[in-house]
């Protein structure tokens, strides 16, 4: 019996002003005498979309910009209406769409626990047997008779989180606020997150771009593509076909990697003209399998003679963890560079990353670590599985280091050792 | 209908926390704090009897400012109530976007905060009715009963002015502005029976002289100024035959403004 239906819905938008009231009564006169209006293209937000949701279910949505993710999150929290088809929600309905609607800055904390509680439908005897969990989650106790304006916005985010998650609903409608407030603040709500998920089995719907967090909680994916759902299943499944497509966009935008690139810092006496990846093979490539190697040419220009410059090749992820640097001050080869055109080769022999789309980062340094040219996100580097049989991969981690691994039999001393 | 009160029933804690809210946050920092509500009915009251020294208005046996006081607050608590909640759908709008509850509660909550500030107001009509040593009587009863009705005509307005405010902002702007035009051709300077008088006695517009009464009582503010100041002030039973018109015309409108409202709902989130 699943607690969600969504049936054939089709949202659809006007594009463009909303009409003037002269238009309107023109063009209602031009109905009314049989006259042809000018009509203008609906934009379809949702396109037939069908799916149902069992309860207990942990639904992620994924999708790039504009796909209807948040048209369809508003459609099942019943605040905005579909233009055809149905939708049937079986249960009280809690929605997070934005931590933080509806609190008032004038009030004090205390205040906007009652009002914020009671707009998202949690009665009062609930919110007083509540307030102090509330009140401690959000970790807020010495401000709490304080108007809220005076708060730090990480302060507001932490109140309102904690309120919405106080609600006791059978569906709980998530939409990009599992990362709010700092780091430690930031833990504590995944945490409370998956105890909503788990312990009380809710059924929950996520909407996000950060799709390693959705891989991990959710039970079920759906990726949605201009209105349509184009993908429905396992998290891994759908959130790596979704990986896939982020990663082919970004590389038809890396097609030419030719002709200057430009610097995100640094002075304008070096020009990068040219990056190129090269793989084991010696081929051109966008990348190299686990623990293969890698090499990076570099080809610029300098106006002046370089003093033992310092290059610093690296990789990192979407979200900016730098997973990787090297640099060639370590093995301490840094030859003095005259001014014109110079390559730099630099061979990784062994990359431990695991299969994974990967940016590269650039640095040029002077001999006395002056900044002369970086620049981040330059390329996408995709690394691969290689000779290694990707399933057997364990899911989570970036790094691969070559293992030993012992199994000992204690009680009567015999050993039974397997090297990887 | 059932559904209209079932509604209001479940979201009752929700309105009245919105009330209080509405309530307090207008007054949050303001030194005065609520006791701003009496200005408006307070200064009308004394420009009133300043022009009425000037021009003659028979107000009976009644002291003049006690009489148009107690026409004030019927009328400004209408007045206000119908202009805060044909804004109240757009003013919420951070929570149209992005929560659901019957939409209703918008109207309602801000026709009932006013229900504060109509409380202070009897605060000053006591003090008014000490100060000229006026005895109130058992009529006094009949006032909850005006107001609920004052209610429901300030509803029929501000239902679909607030969903119309929605698509036109227009609609906001102009209200308030039209509505305190619309003081002067009700009985709040002058008291009802003055028309009635000229009217009905007088056949003042010859032939016309009834239809003309009705439409003029066809209006719910008539009907209810004058019943506010018999009950309060004259001790007598409001006079039903001037109340009858707008009775009919409220029963019509209110369910019609409600339906409007609800069909446009569907749409805020989308519009506003």
């Amino acid at each position: 019996m699943p607690i969600i239906e969504v049936n054939h819905v089709t949202k659809e938008y006007q594009l463009g002003q909303l009409q003037s009231l002269k238009t309107t009564a023109f063009n209602q006169w031009r109905r009314l005498t049989g006259q042809p209006i000018e009509e203008r293209a609906p934009f379809k937000a949702l396109d037939d979309v069908n799916f149902s949701i069992e309860p207990g279910e942990v639904v992620g949505i994924i999708g790039h910009n504009g796909a209807g993710k948040s048209t369809l999150l508003k459609l099942l929290a019943n605040i905005s209406k579909p233009s055809s088809g149905s939708i049937t929600v079986k249960g009280k309905v809690a929605p997070l769409i934005e931590v933080g609607a509806g609190l008032v800055g004038d009030l004090t904390g205390r205040e906007n626990i009652y009002l914020n509680g009671a707009i998202l439908g949690i009665s009062k005897v609930q919110i007083k047997r509540k307030f102090d969990d509330i009140v401690g989650f959000a970790e807020l106790e010495d401000f709490i008779d304080t108007p809220i304006k005076r708060y730090s916005s990480g302060m507001q985010v932490r109140l309102g989180f904690s309120i919405a998650t106080s609600v006791e609903s059978d569906i709980l409608i998530v939409d990009e606020v599992l990362a709010v407030g700092d780091l430690t603040f930031q833990q504590k709500c995944m945490e409370r997150m998956e105890s909503l998920i788990k312990r009380e089995g809710r059924t929950v719907i996520i909407v996000g771009h950060n799709i390693r967090q959705l891989e991990r909680i959710c039970s079920r994916v759906m990726l949605l593509d201009h209105g349509h759902v184009s993908q429905d299943g396992s998290p891994r499944k759908v959130c790596g076909i979704f990986f896939r497509e982020a990663q082919e966009r970004t590389l038809a935008r890396h097609t030419h990697l030719e002709g200057e690139i430009t610097s995100q810092q640094g002075t304008s006496s070096i020009r990068v003209k040219k990056i190129e990846l090269i793989n084991e093979k010696g081929e051109r490539s966008e990348g190299t399998g686990m623990h293969e190697p890698l090499t990076v040419h570099v080809s610029f220009e300098c106006d002046k003679p370089m003093v033992r410059p310092e290059f610093v090749v690296g990789l990192h992820t979407s979200d900016f963890v730098h997973v990787l640097s090297v640099s060639n001050a370590l093995p301490d080869i840094r030859p003095n560079l005259e001014a014109g055109s110079h390559q730099v080769i630099c061979r990784l022999s062994d990359i431990p990353l695991r299969p994974f789309s990967y940016s590269l980062r650039l640095a040029l340094l002077d001999q006395y670590r002056q900044m002369l040219w970086y620049a981040e996100n330059i390329m996408p580097v995709l690394v691969t599985a290689g000779r290694y049989d990707v399933t057997k991969l364990p899911e989570v981690g970036l790094v691969d280091v070559p293992t030993t691994w012992h199994f000992h039999s204690v009680d009567d001393g015999s050993s039974n050792t397997q090297n990887n | 209908m059932v559904f209209v009160v079932k509604n209001i029933v479940e979201y009752l804690e929700l309105l009245t926390v919105l009330a209080w809210k509405n309530v307090t946050l207008r007054y949050k920092q303001a030194y005065l704090g609520i006791a701003w509500a009496v200005v408006k009915p307070l200064t009308l009251m004394l420009i009133f009897t300043l022009v009425k020294s000037f021009v003659g208005i028979d107000s009976g046996n009644i002291a003049y400012p006690l009489l148009t006081f107690a026409a004030l607050i019927p009328w400004i608590f209408f007045q206000e109530s119908a202009s805060e909640g044909v804004r109240s759908v757009v003013g919420n709008a951070n929570l149209i976007k992005k929560i659901y509850f019957p939409r209703e509660i918008f109207p309602i909550t801000a026709v009932v905060t006013k229900l504060v500030e109509l409380g202070i107001n009897f605060i000053i009509l006591a003090g008014l009715m000490i100060w000229f040593q006026f005895i109130p009587s058992m009529y006094m009863l009949w006032v909850p009963i005006i107001i609920f009705y004052t209610i429901l005509a300030a509803l029929s307005i501000a239902f679909a002015g607030a969903a119309i405010n929605v698509y036109y902002r227009d609609m906001g702007t102009a209200l308030p502005v039209l509505l305190s035009l619309l003081m002067y051709a009700y009985p709040v300077i002058y008291p009802l029976q003055l028309v009635k008088d000229k009217l009905l006695e007088q056949q003042a517009a010859g032939e016309w002289s009834n239809l003309l009464y009705t439409l003029y009582t066809l209006n719910p503010l008539a009907g209810i100024i004058e019943a506010f100041q018999s009950v309060v002030l004259r001790n007598q039973l409001p006079d039903l035959t001037a109340m009858v018109p707008g009775i009919i015309l409220v029963a019509i409108l209110l369910p019609l403004s409600y339906a409007f409202f609800k069909r446009a709902e569907s749409y805020f989130a989308d519009v506003i």
